[in-house]
């Protein structure tokens, strides 16, 4: 008998078996994008975490671990009003953008104001743009001396002094209040109009008039989206560096993120610090996203049905042209405005606050713009190759991952499928330049960094999930039988995602593209805290101009940036339409 | 081991385990079907039947058991065996019908034989037979998004069958069709298998569906299997209540055994409902003196009279005459037990009438409750 042997061989089969059942094309790939995912998004973390316990001696010199950098964020003379500055621009950002975005919403989904198909578009370009380049031309509008908006007061109306000074805390929530309101305007307009308007209706027939109907049905049905909205524009807020840079931090209004990027490049660096003051913020912004996506973000579907309705429209009578007034003024003071002013101090030489036609000139954007020339500064025309490459690359590695992790989060299941969908939030909850910190702390002792492969790493890692969204809306939608079937036609998993999965996915893959090209485009806290010589990206080129060369060469980079991003943005609307957005 | 799996049933699913989370979806069954068969597998939503499918189409894994066709073991996790979907030769029609939207019908069909790298001139060929079979030749170059349900159910059963696989199988396939389309689809794809061969496995909750199409039935309830038979059989004979509840209607009155006149024969007592009365019956499998019983009488077994020619001491009061072309549907209140009966429309039952009813002995069932 060969009873001895045969439990062995039977039992060596059975594993290799085993292991063959394993190794199929999708878990491996699974693994692996997990593995990737997981390292790009925990590893920053922690390490900034581990960070923050490091406490840098007086000489710079050595590190011991405590807690002596979290006392310091109380004791310092800065940190502490860089935080109540922080609070109070924030604060006063979500209520300006929650203003402006659920009135405009409502002017657009619900009323009978004049010309609203064509407002939209417009309504929201700001969200696309800048609101570094934003800050830069608001405070070429209200600086109290060269502000165009004040020179123009005292020729036009013989004022002394000036009628407007941005440069201040309240500048800031102008600029961000009015670049953020897009934000809102999105998360709100999507159920107003998708709200089955039978449920106002039967308001109406018991007897309750317009404003009670809206009060009591309306309003509470849309506050979800509202908060939502709030929250998110909150958050952004908080970890916004370029607009307090230019507007406050120069006048003695530090913020959080102002304070970082100078403990993170400043003649004062100190990483240790930087990581713990991210790390505090990282808290409050991942606290506040949990409440919104826990709480908030799944009441707003319970109610509103995804029906095509068409919502009920009020009719606004002769107040409909306040109405449109109101919206054609939001656009002009946030899209026509401030580009209109980029251009004109683009074309001056020197910017003194007054228009001088017959000094005109494109010199500053053949400075900018001509990397050939001998006269170009290359700080500006290596930000314009730097973020074009990265927005290409970037957005393309990102999708195909957002691809890959998309497909395991709605088309597998088990722990694997868990823990990217958690992988995939955790992202939106931390602030560009928190994350940011946690890249340079991570990578500052390997070969990547002070390289543009660290700077794609930071981009992809924080905005993935904005890919992933894209693609998911539409995975969601669409049957898994459509899979598979093609694994039961006899495809494998690799080609029945080339043939069947992919195509099927396309118009949402170019929309998650096209949004992360735009997003990549114009990125400056990340790029801020990780470029270095050679990796400059566009806005830090815009940031250095700013910083240290003049206005109309800022304004001209700026001019650049725009145009690229409105190029973009055209190709998006074309291609994702509006549901993509408002989805 | 070959020479044993050709002797025994073509596809064999033994000791099926599946959990879902805590929930034990399919709870061990056993089954095996000859090939070119065409087995149901039936029970109401959450029974386990579209889990059993899934594991056999490989679009799951499965916790235990094993579950082989031909010389081929499709799954067994005890010895590590999991084939891929791709590999398992198998054809199947999804509920949602799953036509490609981005692919024209012919795409969408000719996919599994390219698939299979096969010549274009074949890919043609057959491609053009099998569409020519399900009548769709019409309609080759039109997209999916230009069809019908019916035609969009067409392009899937073609699909399915192009590459001639070793398994059919269907999940629910008709019953996103209107039902005028779905009874005349019953028989199309009845005819279709027919002629192609394939040994079939399809699942429905449907019973009047597994009645028309299948050679065999498997009744299931909570993962596990009441009853495997012909569609006669489980119609005529029941194994208990569930099966005689789920397939038909039926008229079901707890009883006891009380005596066995002769093997297969005897007589049950029913005290419920008011009443007490003893009622000559079959005995179902199982079924011994003085157990639990329940009685089960299809309407059309139940007969309505004026007189009572039969000294039957059921006597009750129509409730209800529903004329429905053919027959009447009828509702009789004995005691607070209320019969369904079937009449014959000439009978012209009035409601409130006084009627006695004679029941067929010979399809008179004491089954398991």
């Amino acid at each position: 008998m060969t009873t001895e042997t045969l439990p062995r061989t039977v039992e060596r089969s059975l594993w290799a078996n085993r292991l063959r059942a394993l190794l199929t094309q999708e878990n491996i790939i699974t693994i692996v994008i997990s593995v990737i995912v997981g390292a790009a998004v925990i590893l920053p973390l922690v390490t900034l975490f581990i960070s923050s316990f490091k406490v840098l001696d007086p000489l710079g010199w050595d590190t011991t671990w405590g807690f002596g950098n979290y006392v310091t964020l109380v004791t310092d003379r800065v940190i502490p009003k860089a935080f109540l500055n922080t609070l109070i621009i924030s604060s006063g950002t979500t209520v300006l953008a929650t203003t402006l975005g659920v009135s405009l919403a409502w002017i657009n989904a619900r009323t009978n104001c004049p010309g609203r198909d064509y407002l939209e578009p417009y309504n929201l370009i700001p969200f696309f743009l800048s609101p570094f380049v934003g800050a830069i031309a608001w405070h070429n509008l209200g600086e109290p001396q060269t502000g165009l908006l004040n020179g123009w007061a005292r020729d036009l109306f013989g004022i002394e002094g000036y009628i407007l000074n941005v440069d201040n805390i309240w500048g800031v929530i102008w600029v961000t209040g009015i670049f953020f309101a897009p934000l809102v305007y999105l998360f709100v307009v999507g159920s107003l109009r998708r709200m089955d308007p039978s449920l106002e209706d039967s308001a109406r027939t018991t007897g309750a008039g317009l404003v009670r109907t809206t009060m009591t049905v309306t309003l509470p049905l849309v506050m979800p989206s509202i908060l939502s909205g709030a929250i998110i524009v909150f958050v952004t807020s908080a970890g916004e560096f370029g607009v307090p840079f230019k507007l406050s931090a120069p006048y003695g209004w530090e913020t959080l993120t102002t304070q970082i990027f100078s403990k993170a490049v400043g003649d004062d660096a100190n990483h240790f610090l930087g990581a713990t003051m991210a790390m505090s913020l990282g808290i409050i912004t991942v606290f506040l996203i949990w409440i919104q996506q826990r709480y908030i973000a799944p009441r707003s579907f319970t109610t509103v049905t995804g029906k095509g309705f068409r919502p009920n429209v009020l009719d606004l009578g002769r107040w409909r042209w306040l109405a449109l007034g109101y919206n054609l003024s939001f656009i002009f003071v946030a899209v026509v405005l401030p580009i209109a002013c980029l251009i004109i101090v683009s074309l001056h030489p020197v910017w003194t606050g007054s228009i001088i036609p017959e000094v005109m000139t494109l010199n500053n954007y053949v400075k900018t713009l001509f990397f050939w020339r001998p006269e170009s500064i290359q700080t500006a025309t290596n930000g314009i190759i730097n973020s074009l490459i990265l927005a290409f690359g970037g957005a393309s590695i990102a999708m195909v991952m957002a691809l890959v992790v998309s497909y395991m989060i709605h088309r597998t299941k088990g722990f694997g499928s868990r823990l990217l969908d958690f992988l995939s939030v955790v992202p939106i909850g931390f602030p560009g330049i928190v994350l940011a910190m946690g890249v340079l702390v991570t990578y500052i002792q390997t070969p990547i960094y002070a390289t543009l492969w660290i700077l794609m790493l930071g981009y992809i890692t924080r905005f993935f999930p904005y890919g992933q969204r894209n693609i998911a809306s539409i995975m969601l939608a669409i049957s898994e039988e459509l899979d598979q079937s093609s694994r039961m036609a006899g495809a494998s998993w690799f080609t029945t995602m080339r043939r069947i999965t992919i195509p099927l996915l396309k118009p949402g893959i170019f929309a998650g593209w096209i949004l992360l090209f735009i997003i990549f485009l114009r990125e400056l806290s990340i790029s801020i805290i990780l470029f270095s010589t050679g990796t400059e990206t566009l806005s830090v080129g815009v940031y250095y101009l700013s910083n240290f060369e003049n206005e109309p060469l800022t304004a001209a980079l700026s001019m650049a940036q725009t145009v690229l991003l409105l190029i973009a943005i055209y190709a998006f609307r074309r291609i994702a339409g509006r549901e993509a957005l408002t989805a | 081991m070959t020479s044993d799996n050709r002797s025994g049933p073509y596809l064999e699913v033994q000791n099926l385990v599946k959990w879902f989370g805590d929930d034990r979806a399919v709870d061990g069954i056993s089954f095996g079907i000859p090939k070119g068969a065409f087995l149901t597998l039936l029970g109401p939503s959450g029974c386990g039947k579209t889990t059993t499918l899934m594991s056999i189409a490989g679009l799951h894994s499965i916790d235990s058991g094993r579950i082989r066709v031909g010389d081929v073991v499709y799954t067994s996790p005890k010895e590590g065996i999991f084939l891929p979907p791709e590999k398992r030769d198998i054809g199947m029609v999804f509920q949602s019908y799953a036509i490609w939207p981005h692919m024209t019908v012919t795409q969408n069909v000719a996919y599994p034989l390219e698939i299979r790298k096969l010549a274009q001139s074949e890919i043609d060929d057959r491609v053009a037979d099998v569409l020519a079979l399900v009548g769709l030749t019409d309609m080759a170059d039109k997209l999916a998004t230009q069809l019908s349900g019916g035609q969009q159910q067409r392009t899937a059963l073609a699909r399915a069958i192009v590459a001639n696989p070793l398994l059919l199988l269907f999940d629910e396939p008709l019953s996103n069709l209107d039902l005028k389309l779905r009874e005349q689809m019953r028989v199309e794809l009845k005819r279709i298998q027919n002629e192609v061969g394939i040994t079939s496995i399809y699942v429905t909750h449907d019973q009047a569906e597994a009645l028309v199409m299948s050679d065999e039935i498997i009744v299931m309830s909570k993962g596990q299997i009441e009853q495997r038979g012909g569609p006669h059989d489980i119609y005529s004979r029941p194994i208990n209540e569930y099966v005689s509840n789920f397939i038909g209607v039926a008229n079901l009155l707890r009883g006891r055994v009380v005596e066995v006149t002769e093997p297969g024969r005897g007589i049950v007592e029913i005290t419920d409902h008011g009443k007490h009365i003893r009622i000559p019956c079959r005995l179902g499998p199982g079924i011994a003196e003085g157990q639990a019983a329940v009685l089960s009488v299809r309407p059309e077994n139940v007969h309505a009279e004026r007189e009572n020619s039969s000294d039957s001491d059921l006597e009750g009061e129509v409730l209800q005459a529903i004329f429905l072309g053919s027959y009447v549907d009828c509702r009789v209140r004995w005691g607070d037990f209320e019969w369904k009966v079937i009449a014959h429309p000439r009978m012209g039952l009035k409601q409130g009438e006084k009627v006695f009813l004679r029941l067929d002995t010979e399809h008179t069932l004491a089954v398991q409750p």
